[in-house]
């Protein structure tokens, strides 16, 4: 296939970019002790952008042949000329950069492949067995497995050719616990880019259906919070997704230039000094994160660009053509979901680098506050910066200690003033974006990570009087 | 590919699956024909063309079941041997069935047909258009996505006891994100998305003078204030709160999987009896209108809710046969997944008084157009940040504000609406009015 995108890139009259994509996923579902899906999916097709006197045309298929391919590339090159016509500022050039040529396959020593989907599909039913076993109060369960297979080719007309593979597995775990009409729930998620047995290099997943049944079970007796400004301590998993939500889509440099709180900030203070925020296409810090990717969708390497260095804002992440605006080298974040996409900024792995506090020191030294840990996979960040996460798993901490559960915290703030309150940055470090998704007009495996910090921000909890 | 071919499709392949082995088999097929106008950072960014045929099969053996789908027509013997294998590693479940033939009513007016010869140079126009609209209106409004979305769809379902229907309908989905800035002062986002069947219905102006009017208005916004009170939920707010919860709870999948609190309500009492909300997959025209499901089935207007009471659950073949309840013809997904639980075009019936009216009752209170928070719809609690938000004093809409959340549960303020407005708005396939609330928490 390779070959057959080069040479039609190299014949093209304008500069156009071939990506074929081909996505294998399966997915399997236990529910109550019963298996309610076992399903594959096939979606393979190739997409094509061509640039055309300064605008982009865009066109995708899944015929195959080089006539079907050529017919789409027609498409493109037409839908480019049309909107050059419209446009209002047409796009003076795509930043020049090495690309990529060469095979990049995934390295893993236990390919999923190997794996037989009876083995697959037996674990799962003997973990949801698990969660139903594990406490009384348990009234439903799930678990769930997915792996998604891709495989690309891409080539461009000046010059990338290339290839790509990846393998991303991921396990989800629901327990929902049940008494006097009362119902709680607890999600777990695993993800990485890797084999079979990477999916359990940093957890056993025994391990982690006795956390969601343990904290479903007791969430069903916790208070809610009392609302108001408060000391937080935030895990990886809260660190990753304000890295992501909060900061990295500001950074993007497609939402910089459509006005984000970020634009014109570089260079500055927009954090504590003992902040440090990187994204990065390689699994720095500890493997199988799951948005590995060292090479983008347009042939630029991502080796990793620092995006905070100790609270200073140094750089957005850019594809071509936003590094063309802007004058500086692409970052390799263009990515795109399926071959029916076209390749947008994004964020890959995107993480604060680990400090030096123990997180056993940050809660000795805190007088009345919050320890917060894993999001709830709700909430909303702003292009100002605004923030609304739903929490998990929150406990209040009184003079040192950790003391009660509370349920159904969400925190809020503005993301950069939260960073410039971070006081102490924790010295562990995981990868920990609970979802692996993040959506952008596109969904996107994405990863996220960091060590606990503390900070302040709002926490959203009830006034007296109220319902509920 | 056109409808005959795409239910020929469907039917080979049941064909083909049950000869390779399968008791009993279902196919559905979609092909799907886009063109997408997408405009960002105020300058129109890329032109879209995209089309794809898929087909899904599932296949059963005894009471195994297995999917597969593809997007390669030309690997149909591959799709249906790896949906056998799927359903051969499968446990025995004796709800796994297929729903008997039906009649179908058709619903005539899902496809314009002018969409058909919608040019890529008028879909441009649609998204430029909404750039020029945001433009007049204010220099500080920034649009961060505009776009125009035309899809001309049709769908098939054939299975092996005797189903075989197919349909063909259009939509149009066009939408607006936008900022305003003004110095280092940056405002909360707005987005308004409207969709249609019909190219005559499409009026692009409209969402852009909503999203710009909040998002300037958010410019100006200050910390608001803590109390417990009056909140009046506008349309997309009761979306993102009372209706999502509601509609986890009115799934036959979520009750069977002992999720919900409403799972043996039917009869009983939910709500104050001024609330009435249905679920309508045969409306005229409507978004989410299809004459069957996506499993065959006849789509119908279903009440769920009706004076506060709850009527019914939402089914597909497999709930309805573990549950001995009716068929509401409920099962959703696309050719690429297999049938699920889904409503259609949800509706709240109107209310008495005007959403004027509603805020005119208010001595303290709080108007909220979108919520971004967390809504357990297992145990009903929410708590989140308000955005496009007013005060209200004294009957009237007081100052913009930022930074506030509202906190609560959606079971316990089902009980305490104080209002449901006579005017309503659609968002997508909901038609929701304004819902007032009282004793809610509030927290700047």
């Amino acid at each position: 296939m390779l070959k057959l995108l080069e040479s039609l890139a190299s014949s093209s009259s304008t500069w156009i970019e071939l990506r074929y994509h081909a996505r294998h996923s399966k997915r399997l579902v236990v529910r109550n002790g019963r298996v309610e899906e076992t399903s594959s999916s096939e979606q393979t097709g190739v997409g094509i952008r061509a640039f055309v006197d300064g605008a982009f045309g865009f066109a995708s298929t899944s015929d195959l042949t080089r006539s079907g391919i050529s017919r789409a590339a027609d498409v493109a090159r037409s839908a480019a000329r049309a909107f050059a016509v419209a446009k209002r500022q047409r796009i003076e050039r795509l930043a020049r950069a090495t690309l990529a040529r060469g095979n990049f396959p995934l390295e893993t020593e236990d390919p999923l492949q190997d794996h037989t989907l009876d083995e697959k599909l037996a674990l799962i039913v003997r973990l949801e067995r698990q969660v139903r076993n594990e406490h009384e109060l348990v009234v439903s369960s799930a678990v769930s497995y997915e792996e998604m297979i891709d495989e690309k080719a891409i080539a461009t007309s000046d010059g990338a050719a290339f290839t790509l593979h990846s393998t991303r597995p991921g396990l989800r775990i629901l327990a929902v616990a049940g008494k006097e009409g009362k119902q709680a729930y607890f999600l777990e998620t695993i993800g990485v880019t890797g084999g079979w047995s990477d999916l359990f290099r940093a957890r056993q997943p025994e391990e982690q259906v006795r956390r969601a049944v343990r904290l479903a079970v007791d969430q069903l007796e916790a208070s809610a919070p009392t609302g108001g400004v408060a000391q937080v301590i935030l895990d990886p998993d809260l660190v990753s997704v304000l890295a992501h939500e909060a900061i990295g889509h500001n950074v993007e440099a497609d939402i910089v230039l459509g006005g984000a709180a970020t634009a014109d900030k570089l260079n500055q203070r927009v954090a504590s000094e003992k902040v440090t925020l990187r994204d990065s296409g390689m699994s720095v810090l500890k493997p199988n994160a799951v948005g590995l990717m060292p090479v983008d969708d347009e042939g630029i390497p991502n080796e990793g660009t620092t995006i905070i260095e100790n609270g200073i804002l140094r750089s957005y992440l850019h594809n071509r053509e936003t590094a063309g605006h802007f004058d500086v080298a692409p970052t390799g974040n263009a990515r795109a979901n399926t071959y029916q996409d076209e390749p947008l900024v994004r964020m890959t792995n995107t993480y604060i680098e680990p400090g030096v506090t123990p997180l056993e020191e940050m809660v000795a030294s805190m007088a009345d506050g919050y320890l917060l840990r894993g999001f709830s996979q709700t909430g909303q960040a702003d292009s100002n910066g605004e923030f609304m996460f739903g929490v998990k798993e929150a406990w209040r901490v009184q003079d040192g200690h950790q003391t009660e559960l509370v349920r159904g915290v969400t925190i809020s703030g503005n993301a950069f003033e939260t960073l410039l309150s971070v006081d102490a940055v924790g010295d562990s470090f995981d990868w920990e974006y609970p979802a692996g998704y993040c959506g952008k007009g596109q969904a996107a495996k994405v990863d996220g990570g960091g060590p606990f910090i503390r900070c302040r921000l709002t926490i959203g909890g009830s006034q007296e009087g109220a319902n509920g | 590919m056109g409808r005959g071919e795409l239910l020929d499709r469907c039917q080979q392949a049941v064909r083909m699956t049950t000869d390779l082995g399968a008791d009993q088999a279902e196919a559905y097929a979609e092909s799907i024909d886009k063109l997408v106008a997408r405009a960002e950072k105020s300058d129109l960014q890329i032109f879209k063309g995209q089309m794809e045929t898929a087909i899904g099969v599932r296949a059963f053996i005894g009471g195994q079941c297995g999917f597969a789908s593809t997007n390669r027509l030309d690997q149909l013997d591959a799709v249906c041997r790896d949906a056998i294998a799927l359903a051969r590693i499968s446990p025995e479940d004796p709800h796994n069935v297929l729903p008997e033939p039906q009649e179908i009513a058709p619903i005539a007016s899902l496809r314009d047909e002018a969409a058909l010869t919608l040019t890529a140079e008028s879909a441009i126009e649609y998204a430029a258009s909404m750039l020029r609209e945001a433009e007049k209106m204010d220099g500080r409004l920034i649009v961060n996505v505009a776009s125009f979305n035309s899809s001309l769809r049709d769908s098939a379902v054939a299975n092996s006891l005797g189903i075989g229907a197919e349909q063909s309908d259009s939509s149009f989905i066009y939408g607006v994100v936008a900022t305003a800035r003004d110095g280092d002062r940056v405002s909360n986002f707005d987005e308004q998305v409207c969709a249609t069947r019909y190219i005559r219905e499409i009026d692009v102006v409209r969402p852009v003078r909503r999203a710009c009017e909040n998002a300037l208005a958010s410019l100006d916004a200050e910390k608001g204030e803590s109390f417990v009170g009056s909140v009046i939920l506008a349309p997309g707010a009761v979306a993102d709160i009372l209706v999502r919860a509601v509609l986890f709870q009115i799934s036959a999948t979520n009750a069977l999987n002992g999720s919900t609190r409403w799972k043996d309500s039917i009869g009983e009492a939910v709500a104050v009896a001024e609330l009435t909300l249905l679920d309508d997959g045969h409306l005229d025209g409507g978004y989410a209108s299809c004459a069957f499901d996506r499993e065959g089935s006849p789509r119908r207007q279903l009440p769920l809710i009706e004076g506060g009471m709850l009527r019914a659950h939402i089914h597909n073949a497999y709930s309805s046969h573990a549950t001995g309840a009716a068929n509401t013809g409920n099962a959703s997904g696309t050719a690429q997944s297999p049938p699920g639980i889904d409503t259609t075009n949800v509706i709240i019936a109107p209310g008495r008084q005007t959403s004027e009216a509603l805020i005119a009752d208010v001595e303290q209170g709080l108007l909220a157009q979108r919520f971004s928070g967390n809504v357990d719809p297992i145990s009903g609690d929410f708590s989140g940040a308000v955005k496009a938000a007013r005060l209200i004093r004294h009957g009237r809409l007081d100052r913009p504000v930022s930074g506030t959340m509202i906190a609560g549960n959606v079971f316990d303020i089902l009980n305490h609406i104080s209002g449901i407005s006579s005017d309503r708005e659609q968002i997508l396939s909901q038609t929701l009015p304004f819902v007032r609330l009282e004793n809610v928490s509030v927290s700047a």
